[in-house]
């Protein structure tokens, strides 16, 4: 194992772990309204193939982000119509959401598979600190998305803990019918938050095609959606804590390729069930817990609100 | 101003579901025609061929009914937990598990006579879908944890599983290094009843069946709807939420894992990570359009089935399977929707001010 190759580790547990944090924190946006979205799979691949489009038809990476995220926030806004304005089961619309959504990518994207990226966002310089040993190309080198993943791990945070729209936010996910009676719409919390948690699984999906794999095949979001329902879980509904999460769920993807130039002699496969097999743990300990204090998961996550019905 | 707002009918509509099935199919139909003409193809052509593919001619229904069995299986899974509202998100993986087990009793069982070695292999899958559902079961009856989210993440887990051993112990020898399981011996195979429908036909119906006389109409059944519709009566009334939990969780899981067996038997010839092809996601959406009654879980299966099919056989005509997938999104949405307004009725509100203003205005 040769320096080299461990800090490549590291460049890539940083990366994979922004890419999972920007859809968790939209998992988390959602939850916290009391919206529970299952449909981060299908967003993510939407957000990639449209990325990918946007890139290959305007040439500016940065236009492509937004098409991106625009494409996946229109896509959760179906979600949003079905549980949040009609009132229907979430899990179910959440599924078919993700079906919707791989369907869709696999039909926009069908004349693109194999193409070259037409636009990638590249890897920032920062001027002395990229250079440094270690933390530099861990840290200060990786492509815009990740800085704008922590940029949005700390607006979420502040959002939700410090101002009067989180606050309300909050109160839809926990009770909302006191939401309603304090005279904030429900309706359009929750839907603003679906919407929004659309948009950044959207950027997730974009950072895929920009960037981490300039191209698009079918099956490229691989699953992740899910690790990213995870997350919000093992995170606890914390901002900070997700992104804790995501480092070391990041770092499992990272190490699945790299096993074997390692010497390691074990099983990616089985490696790449440990961020399910913690989020378990996690859950189960979170439980056992909340024998003595309340459970952190918002408490109306999944219940539709319907004022006549409160 | 008048706002639109959704209010509960006294009655839900009566035929309400069957409805929003039609309605979610006419919903697809119309999508799925502007996608296809904006791929130049003609809409026409391609909805007859998806009907003679599906449900044309006896080979056809042989087909759409084998697809329909897992789909069955898994909507029955989905929906026995549906019964006493738990959500069983789980199916897939318990499909693969059971699968898998089944799997490994044909691994010890090559040289049994065929009858004994499927029958081995049909309990191992109940007990290997089982086995899957007990951890989310036992967690749900005895800590509380939310089962949607345990049995969601052990999906991946299964999937691993599958992956791990076609790639490694059980990785055929002879496959050229590829990750293939070895063949199933060939008296694994279930009989078919007519041109390629297999036996599992059969075994879907009869455990749909016994499931469906079983909620409905058992006082195991009563109980487990009570507690489904109500918590707090259930307790008061004295049953025992948590046994109640465990074993109909545990139970879910088993016909899961029949599912994957039945699939492995009938239409597959050797353990693949494919084997659940999407099955236990599809059967919450079976569950669901059956209002998660085990009773309308044949039917729904069946339709869904021949929707499935239907959409792989346009992939000949050089329409893209996309275009399948979308248009089942789009009778899953149509469906939700419509079963929202079977259940509800929109009346227009009339707010305080807006009625003031008008009452000024006369």
């Amino acid at each position: 194992m040769t320096e080299a190759s461990l800090i490549g580790l590291f460049v890539a547990t940083v990366s994979f772990g922004a890419l999972l944090y920007l859809a968790a924190l939209g998992e988390l946006l959602a939850e916290k309204a009391g919206v529970l979205n299952l449909g981060v799979e299908g967003m993510m691949a939407v957000g990639a193939v449209t990325a990918f489009i946007a890139g290959v038809e305007l040439k500016n990476p940065w236009a492509a982000l937004l098409v991106a995220m625009l494409s996946s926030a229109i896509l959760a806004s179906v979600h949003g119509f079905f549980t949040v304005g009609l009132g229907a089961e979430q899990v179910v619309s959440g599924l078919s959401l993700t079906i919707l959504g791989l369907g869709l990518a696999a039909y926009l994207g069908k004349d693109y598979v194999g193409l070259p990226p037409g636009a990638e966002l590249v890897p920032v310089e920062w001027a002395g600190l990229s250079d440094l040993p270690w933390v530099g190309p861990i840290f200060f080198s990786q492509a815009p998305i990740v800085y704008l993943a922590l940029l949005m791990g700390i607006t979420v945070s502040f959002v939700l803990s410090s101002t009067r729209l989180g606050l309300a936010l909050r109160a839809a996910g926990e009770s909302a019918s006191s939401t309603d009676s304090a005279g904030h719409s429900v309706l359009g919390l929750r839907l603003s938050a679906v919407a929004a948690g659309g948009a950044l699984a959207g950027a997730s999906g974009a950072y895929l095609t920009l960037s981490i794999t300039p191209q698009w095949a079918e099956g490229l979001t691989a699953g992740r959606g899910w690790i990213a329902v995870a997350l919000v879980i093992f995170g606890a509904w914390r901002p900070g804590r997700v992104g804790i999460g995501a480092l070391i769920f990041g770092g499992t993807l990272a190490l699945k390729t790299r096993l074997q130039t390692f010497g390691v002699d074990f099983s990616p496969i089985i490696l790449s069930m440990l961020p399910y097999v913690l989020t378990l743990v996690i859950l189960l300990v979170i439980s056992i817990q909340a024998r003595k204090r309340p459970s952190p998961a918002p408490f109306g996550l999944g219940l539709a609100y319907r004022r006549e019905e409160r | 101003m008048r706002r639109p707002r959704l209010s509960l009918r006294e009655q839900p509509l009566p035929g309400g579901q069957p409805l929003a099935f039609g309605t979610g199919l006419l919903i697809a139909l119309i999508v799925g025609t502007v996608l296809l003409l904006a791929a130049g193809h003609e809409p026409l052509k391609i909805y007859s061929r998806m009907f003679e593919a599906s449900l044309g001619d006896p080979d056809a229904w042989a087909v759409t009914i084998n697809r329909a069995v897992p789909l069955g299986l898994a909507g029955l899974a989905v929906a026995v937990a549906g019964s006493m509202g738990l959500w069983n998100i789980g199916a897939e993986g318990q499909i693969m598990a059971g699968a898998i087990a089944a799997a490994w009793v044909a691994r010890i069982g090559g040289d049994w006579p065929g009858i004994v070695l499927i029958t081995m292999m049909l309990i191992a899958a109940l007990g290997g879908g089982g086995i899957l559902a007990l951890g989310p079961a036992l967690a749900r009856a005895k800590l509380g944890v939310n089962e949607i989210i345990t049995t969601l993440m052990l999906n991946e887990v299964a999937i691993r599983l599958v992956q791990w051993l076609i790639h490694g112990p059980w990785k055929d020898p002879d496959s050229y290094n590829f990750p293939l399981a070895p063949m199933l011996p060939d008296q694994a195979r279930l009989p078919t009843l007519f041109s390629r429908a297999h036996f599992g036909l059969l075994i879907a119906a009869a455990v749909i069946v016994i499931a469906s006389v079983a909620v409905r109409y058992t006082a195991w059944g009563y109980e487990l709807r009570i507690a489904g519709s109500s918590e707090a009566t259930a307790r008061y009334s004295g049953i025992s939420l948590s046994k109640k939990v465990l074993t109909v969780l545990v139970l879910s899981g088993a016909i899961a894992g029949l599912a994957g067996g039945v699939e492995l038997t009938g239409t597959a010839d050797r353990l693949t990570e494919t084997i659940s092809n999407g099955f236990g996601f599809a059967g919450i959406i079976v569950a669901a359009l059956a209002l998660m009654r085990p009773s309308g879980v044949a039917v729904v299966a069946l339709l869904f089935g021949a929707v499935q099919i239907g959409g792989q056989s346009i992939q000949t005509l050089g329409v893209s399977s996309s275009v399948s997938t979308i248009l089942q999104a789009f009778v899953l949405f149509g469906a939700i929707g419509a079963g929202v307004f079977s259940r509800y009725r929109v009346v227009l509100d009339t707010d305080a001010r807006s009625t003031n203003r008008e009452l000024s205005d006369d």
